[in-house]
């Protein structure tokens, strides 16, 4: 068994039922504050960048700005197809082709 | 409850394909099959799932693969609070299963349709989501185990696009451009100067919660 994995899958799982059961079970019939609404909305606007780009600017440590490095095109084209409402599995697949190809010549 | 379930039918093909991905790359990562499914089974929240994967590959700590789960599904908090309403005079049993099912697309179908939502329409909708979402990355786990050498093929960019493709679609004022740019700018930062996965965290929280101070509440934030 793979203690691990399990313990994290477990962990997650808590996490999460403690984001959705609480205020529903409750029935809470007053809303949030519009403040905590706003700030609800902005937090996965936030934390997704600040995971993708350093996935895609960081490397060993360093900052990979060069023309020549892959994941740059790769992140051009599948937040420009995604935000022309191109569908997830299609803009995933041709950015993942294109570092494939950029890698395959360079 | 079937007009729910028949309304989330379009959905149904690209919550499918996205469980597919995630379990495709998940199996790539180096999950087992049955760990895949039990994730998703237990956790049922896609983007966080994306996120914990790579963390996990990589031996990240148990906390902060947790925290990081925590802080991308704290926005339940907000659909769960507008639902709540309008599943008065169910038994807290149930209450408590169903609360299990909240999820992204359900909660925009249910309450496209009225204000506040109708429990019978989301029901069909989770129905329909969770069952696609499932199925999806089953089959995915199964697909997944048959590539070998992903990075040959350019498939560890794939979590970074599904992130870049998942934000691409929320920005949609110019006040959501600022947060992203400045998260992203913020997290490039960090992530060169600390050690592990903690510049996500950080530059997040800091990122949503600057922009909570200083935007302002408009319509969609105010109450239902």
């Amino acid at each position: 068994m793979r203690t691990y994995v399990w313990v994290t899958i477990v962990g997650m799982a808590v996490a999460t039922y403690l984001t959705r059961a609480p205020m529903f079970v409750a029935l809470a019939s007053r809303p949030l504050p519009p403040r905590v609404r706003l700030w609800l909305r902005l937090v996965p606007l936030a934390v997704l960048p600040a995971l993708a780009i350093p996935m895609v600017l960081v490397h060993d440590g360093r900052l990979a700005l060069g023309l020549a490095h892959p994941p740059l095109w790769g992140a051009v084209v599948v937040f420009v197809l995604a935000a022309c409402r191109v569908n997830l599995l299609a803009s995933v697949t041709a950015a993942v082709a294109v570092v494939a190809l950029l890698r395959a010549v360079g | 409850m079937r007009a729910g379930f028949i309304a989330s039918l379009a959905l149904v093909p690209s919550v499918f394909v996205y469980g597919t991905v995630f379990g495709g790359l998940a199996v790539q990562s180096g999950l087992w099959p049955l760990e895949v499914w039990a994730m998703s089974l237990l956790v049922f929240a896609g983007a966080s799932q994306f996120v914990a994967v790579p963390m996990i590959a990589a031996g990240a700590p148990v906390l902060a693969v947790v925290v990081t789960t925590y802080v991308i599904n704290m926005r339940h908090y907000l659909m769960a609070a507008t639902l709540a309403p309008s599943f008065r005079g169910f038994r807290r049993p149930w209450l408590a299963l169903i609360a299990h099912l909240i999820n992204d697309e359900s909660f925009a179908v249910a309450s496209a349709r009225s204000r506040p939502p109708d429990a019978g329409v989301y029901l069909g909708s989770a129905a329909a989501i969770s069952g696609s979402f499932v199925v999806g990355v089953v089959v995915g786990t199964l697909l997944g185990g048959l590539v070998d050498r992903p990075e040959r093929y350019g498939l560890d960019f794939a979590f970074p696009a599904v992130f870049l493709s998942l934000v691409a679609v929320q920005l949609r004022r110019r006040s959501d451009w600022l947060i992203a740019i400045g998260a992203a700018a913020l997290a490039v930062a960090l992530a060169l100067v600390l050690p592990g996965n903690w510049h996500i965290l950080i530059a997040g929280l800091a990122a949503s919660l600057v922009g909570a101070l200083i935007l302002p509440v408009d319509e969609e934030d105010a109450p239902v």
